[in-house]
């Protein structure tokens, strides 16, 4: 099993890298998915997707390879559903699925993508998918997936949780929870509003094993991702992002524990180191040097960064900028040729 | 009295920190106090751009200018403090483990918490001194997230009860406040930024009723607003006295992509435009923003105070 991910600022061509290494491994003959963390539906765009399925099969050129390639959206309710079936029994799980708050976490909050993420990636593993690309949203959030459900998993271990797992359902029954009640759930009603807590507590109660399983998945997962032997992180920058930020995720991840394997800068433009004729009028001077000036501002960045990298003994895989709308196969197979050029 | 924030908002990489950056240096060299709270965590920040030098060239921009990152951390910690009341007791639940691990994952949280500051911020009420500010400037995080926010934030007070609800009807109030918010989306011209943007646009409308107040096209290449026959002449010139044939194509497409996408936004028009060319060399991002700065000073002289 193999298993890449893609990190980077706004803007640098995440999404189209990702396909195209995916498109890349499935000309190769493998069978890949390529799924994306990130809420914005790129991906969709990107390949081309039509119709509403949350995982499509994407059609290849020539027909006769072998190879195949999926792509999948993070659709959050989608993911905790299975989760929920897969770890309650049927009745139990369709009070999951009905009961208000549960509703509420999977569809009016921010954040819950970045929760579900790893359990998605848990799923594809179990669907039989050996080679994984995974596009991650920019990285003001990139950490959010792998930082989050860290934080659950303490979360859900926590003997105090566990307790209120356990207790709330037969508190609720017991005469303990009358209005007057002094006990610590009373407290926390009146702390913060009763319908609130009952239905949280009520949501808990029953959603506890869930809520165990997605934890033990979640250690699982990323216990895979941080394992270098199946799971490499790949930065994608460009010349006008990469002065600082290449440096800045490569520090972030390590330090995470997790394997950065290369560095593609993306979006180079052609050499423009241009010559105008004696006879060029002023404009087309101007023109032509504002096009050197960008050019060759470009060229240095690239150079250090070169540099830069060749020192932590890592890859730089440089990408042409593309003049053309790189949307659809045609585009990703134009980036694929220069990765495997590469 | 409260202050309107400007908001810098728009797709990722589309330059909002940047030019969050420049237009509060534009009015902290003349005087005023200009607070910029950016999404990004301060150690990120730098990742983006660094105002290194701005003290020693420009020693008044750089008295006036402020940039906060707002912790919801320390947003909640502060809740959690007044909630309480006892310090011993407050002390106890921060340093718990369980607590920790709750802000962390609770969806929604966060950007409430954010959300909450920002408005505390913006009301001068003379209160909080140090605090007040002739000028605020939200670096707001990439379209998708800044939307979730927005929704969190005036949909908050509608599924909790209890004191937290009354907060979420607070927020609730703010972000609809048309005078409360100036909007200023950043694009570049590019096919999907551009899609993107003018679908935020819409939104805003539809959703906040507010108009932004100018779109910015940032980063933009020579010849964009040239007429279609000096456009042509250029080219014409162009390809006959300059040599380099193979990547003269690559000059051209771009440069009829940008102008295309550019009149798609000037026919939809609903939100006045304005050009920061792209800068092909600085020598510091200091020196960089000041340029933009100047560029900036046709765009708006921000609330009016």
């Amino acid at each position: 099993m193999k298993i890449r991910i893609f990190v980077g600022t706004g803007g640098v061509g995440k999404t189209s890298v990702t396909a195209a290494s995916a498109l890349r491994t499935a000309l190769d003959g493998e069978k890949c998915l390529v799924m994306t963390v990130d809420p914005a539906l790129r991906l969709k765009t990107a390949l081309g997707m039509t119709g509403a399925a949350l995982e499509q099969r994407v059609p290849l050129e020539p027909a006769s390879t072998k190879g195949e390639l999926w792509a999948a959206l993070l659709d959050v309710p989608t993911t905790m559903d299975r989760l929920v079936r897969a770890h309650s029994g049927a009745a139990k799980a369709q009070t999951i699925i009905d009961h208000p708050v549960y509703k509420l976490l999977l569809t009016s909050l921010a954040g819950m993508n970045e929760l579900v993420a790893v359990e998605r990636i848990n799923q594809a593993i179990a669907d039989g998918f050996e080679n994984l690309f995974i596009d991650t949203a920019p990285s003001r959030h990139t950490f959010e997936f792998l930082d989050r459900p860290e934080f659950f998993v303490q979360l859900v271990s926590f003997p105090l949780v566990k307790l209120v797992g356990r207790t709330y359902a037969w508190w609720k029954k017991s005469p303990l929870s009358g209005p007057d009640s002094s006990d610590l759930y009373g407290r926390l009603q009146q702390m913060l509003g009763a319908t609130l807590v009952s239905q949280v507590l009520d949501f808990f109660a029953i959603f506890q094993p869930v809520a165990e399983a997605y934890a033990l998945h979640s250690r699982q997962t990323l216990k895979i991702l941080r394992d270098s032997r199946t799971t490499s992180f790949t930065i994608v920058t460009t010349p006008a992002a990469a002065k600082h930020d290449s440096d800045y995720l490569f520090n972030e991840l390590t330090k995470r524990n997790y394997f950065v394997e290369a560095l593609i800068m993306n979006r180079l433009w052609p050499d423009l180191r241009l010559k105008a004729t004696s006879g060029a009028s002023p404009a087309v001077r101007d023109l032509a040097g504002w096009y050197e000036g960008v050019y060759t501002a470009q060229l240095a960045i690239h150079d250090n960064v070169h540099a830069a990298w060749a020192g932590k003994g890592r890859r730089v895989i440089d990408l042409a900028e593309l003049s053309m709308d790189i949307d659809g196969i045609a585009g990703l197979a134009r980036i694929a040729e220069q990765l495997k050029a590469a | 009295m409260r202050r309107a924030i400007t908001i810098f908002c728009g797709k990722g990489g589309v330059g909002k920190t940047t030019l969050s950056l420049a237009f509060a240096l534009r009015h902290a060299e003349r005087g005023r106090k200009v607070l910029v709270v950016t999404s990004h965590p301060i150690p990120e920040l730098a990742v983006t751009i660094s105002l290194k030098g701005l003290k020693d060239s420009h020693s008044l921009a750089a008295a006036n200018l402020f940039v906060i990152h707002i912790d919801p951390r320390d947003v909640l910690q502060r809740v959690v403090r007044q909630g309480i009341g006892s310090a011993t007791l407050a002390d106890a639940v921060l340093s718990s483990r369980i607590y920790t691990s709750l802000i962390e994952v609770i969806p929604g949280l966060k950007e409430i918490a954010f959300v909450s500051r920002m408005r505390e911020l913006s009301i001068q009420d003379g209160t909080e001194s140090a605090d007040r500010f002739d000028l605020i400037v939200w670096d707001a995080p990439a379209t998708g997230h800044f939307l979730r926010t927005l929704d969190v934030a005036r949909n908050f007070d509608s599924y909790l009860s209890g004191p937290l609800s009354l907060l979420g009807k607070d927020l609730a109030g703010f972000l609809s406040d048309p005078a409360a918010l100036v909007l200023m989306p950043v694009t570049i011209l590019e096919e999907m930024a551009v899609k993107e943007t003018m679908e935020l646009c819409e939104k805003l409308i539809a959703d906040l009723k507010i108009r932004p107040t100018a779109l910015i096209c940032n980063m933009t290449s020579p010849l964009l607003a040239a007429s279609q026959s000096d456009w042509e002449e250029t080219r014409r010139n162009f390809g006959a006295n300059v040599k380099g044939s193979g990547n003269l194509n690559f000059i051209f497409e771009r440069l009829a992509v940008e102008r295309a996408l550019f009149g798609r936004l000037r026919l939809a028009g609903s939100v006045p435009l304005h050009v920061v060319p792209r800068k092909p060399a600085s020598t510091s991002d200091v020196e960089l923003l000041l340029e933009l700065a100047g560029v900036l000073s046709s765009v708006s002289n921000g609330p009016r105070l």
